[in-house]
């Protein structure tokens, strides 16, 4: 079968300085289309890693492909497919903030009506237009958050990458992100997404990669990885005594708490929870509560970097 | 690690993108950069020029006043030419707005040519407006002046080479005025923007031939007086080759990304 050449493919990488060994021996790929979490604990090598692809760090050994273009030989091609809204501003503090759209499509080598109709269509987008002739110094701190999206795709990439683009906002504008972000998804824009919050990657990610110290400790899909290192639990509290305990029950490995009438299985798999309700409904016991429960994506976080 | 098509002038949407940044961040600090060094050349020519140079007798065949003119223009070029490239450069690296750059894909000879073309044409609007304050207060102006443009951009290249190193070097403002206080503000004065060779004792004179701000003055001061006290084609040599060894490190830096990619 013909494979597509992924969005971003990374072989090996490895970034040194001098003593410290900040990215050590990384592989992963991203394919076309994907909404991808790049997590991991601070200093882990996230950044670093997201230097390296977007050309803001050299690198030690191993490759980088961007849509099949090694960011190194074809690092033009590598770049123009790269849109990136860093974690810290960095915007022109002499520009204007139509300016800084329109100059920094210019730095990708575009200009004209076409450019400046695209500024414009941004600005409007994401709520600046009232602030378009202001400097960056200017804007609240939501609006600046914002700005770096804009920014990022005024060229019109196809590849994005977000170094924590929900870092310090209101839950409202990261609310709003969000379904800016899906939107930019269901356009066909891959999206790389690095975040502290990890119910953000949770909601948002299909494919999540978990960096620790440099090296990569899960890479695969959110659910996957959700329902392979995560654990679920059911509790039903039943409104009388349980007496006997139905032995279909226990051969599903529910154990039974007297004192407050609740049976507990550990580990069972969503698709069993109605069977089981059934089974204590068939031997005649009211229901009294249901409470379904199911670790999150920070508690398989934290247990595989160990904190 | 130097990319293989780092010397490649494939963006020239985005070198002019760069040199139009520039020019732009220039007339935001036009109080700064543009009008101390005419200010400063109107109040040199008034004091020195026509107020003690009155009592001067003629140099190189030329009024006092008119001596002085070409020395001020290239004082002024060399100073803020060099003071508007490490600043900006050094300003982008301190507040990250320098990666606005640094992702897109301009080559690293794109990134000096758009700073260096910059400091280029900053430099011949300061001796266009001085050229101008010499015109209206001692009516002087080039005779050569292929000349005169050729020192200048020569003159602007050197200096605005000088400040992307000096930009890319520092690690803070204070290092960058380190060469304009101890190197630059020195060898322009004793280079001979007040005097002529021939008027200091033969020691000295002799101590001036090492000084390359000497060589600047003096051919840059011939497309004026057409005189010169050394051999204009040597001037031009040496301050060639000091531009193409300025010009050839800042490109060499930038490509190696030192102190700008991590």
């Amino acid at each position: 079968m013909h494979s597509v050449t992924p969005a971003l493919r990374v072989r090996d990488l490895c970034k040194r300085y001098e003593d410290l060994t900040a990215v050590d021996g990384i592989s992963l790929d991203v394919e076309r289309g994907d909404f991808f979490g790049f997590l991991g604990p601070n200093g882990a090598g996230k950044t670093t890693t997201i230097n390296a692809v977007v050309g803001l760090a050299t690198i030690t050994s191993g490759t980088i492909e961007v849509f099949g273009h090694d960011n190194v030989r074809h690092w033009r091609e590598a770049r123009r497919l790269i849109g990136l809204s860093p974690q810290e501003y960095n915007f022109d503090r002499y520009l204007s903030i139509r300016d800084v759209l329109i100059y920094q499509a210019g730095y990708y080598g575009l200009r004209g009506p076409a450019v400046r109709k695209r500024a414009s269509d941004l600005l409007e987008r994401f709520g600046l237009s009232s602030k378009a002739n202001d400097t960056f110094v200017k804007l609240s701190g939501g609006m600046k958050r914002r700005l770096t999206l804009a920014r990022a795709l005024i060229h019109e990439p196809q590849l994005l990458i977000l170094d924590e683009p929900t870092a310090g906002v209101d839950v409202e504008l990261r609310i709003e992100l969000w379904s800016m972000l899906r939107e930019l998804n269901l356009g066909g824009t891959t999206i790389i997404l690095t975040t502290h919050y990890l119910e953000e990657a949770e909601s948002l990610c299909r494919n999540v990669a978990i960096i620790e110290s440099g090296r990569l400790v899960a890479l695969e899909p959110t659910e996957k990885l959700l329902a392979r290192r995560g654990s679920t639990t059911l509790s039903v509290t039943v409104e009388r005594p349980l007496d006997p305990i139905p032995p279909v029950l226990l051969a599903r490995g529910a154990r039974y708490d007297p004192e407050t009438r609740t049976l507990r299985f550990e580990g069972i798999e969503p698709s069993a929870i109605a069977p089981a309700l059934a089974e204590l409904d068939a031997h005649g016991y009211a229901i009294e509560n249901v409470d379904f429960k199911r670790s999150s994506l920070q508690d398989v976080f934290l247990d595989l970097v160990g904190h | 690690m130097i990319r293989t098509d780092v010397w490649g002038f494939r963006n020239p949407v985005g070198l002019w993108t760069l040199v139009k940044r520039e020019l732009f961040r220039t007339y935001k600090v036009i109080n700064q950069v543009i009008w101390p060094p005419i200010i400063t050349t109107i109040l040199y020519v008034l004091v020195f020029g026509l107020g003690l140079g009155s009592r001067v007798q003629n140099v190189q065949g030329v009024s006092y006043a008119a001596f002085l003119i070409p020395g001020l223009i290239m004082l002024q070029v060399i100073d803020q030419t060099y003071g508007e490239s490490s600043s900006s450069l050094f300003q982008g690296r301190f507040m990250n707005s320098i990666q606005e750059l640094l992702v897109a894909p301009l080559s690293a000879v794109e990134m000096v040519t758009g700073f260096v073309l910059a400091a280029v044409l900053r430099a011949l609007l300061i001796a266009f407006l001085i050229l101008g304050v010499g015109y209206v207060m001692v009516h002087t102006l080039p005779r050569d002046w292929a000349l005169y443009f050729a020192m200048t951009v020569l003159v602007a290249t050197l200096f605005g080479s000088i400040g992307i190193i000096f930009g890319l070097l520092a690690e803070k403002f204070d290092h960058i005025a380190v060469f304009t206080t101890f190197v630059i503000t020195p060898l322009v004065f004793v280079g001979g923007v007040f005097t002529s060779a021939q008027f200091l004792p033969p020691f000295v004179r002799q101590v001036s031939l090492f000084n390359p701000m000497f060589y600047m003055i003096d051919a840059f001061r011939y497309s004026f007086t057409g005189r010169s006290d050394v051999s204009v084609p040597i001037s031009v040599a040496i301050v060639t080759a000091l531009t193409a060894a300025a010009l050839g490190t800042a490109l060499r830096m930038t490509a190696l990304g030192v102190k700008l990619r991590m």
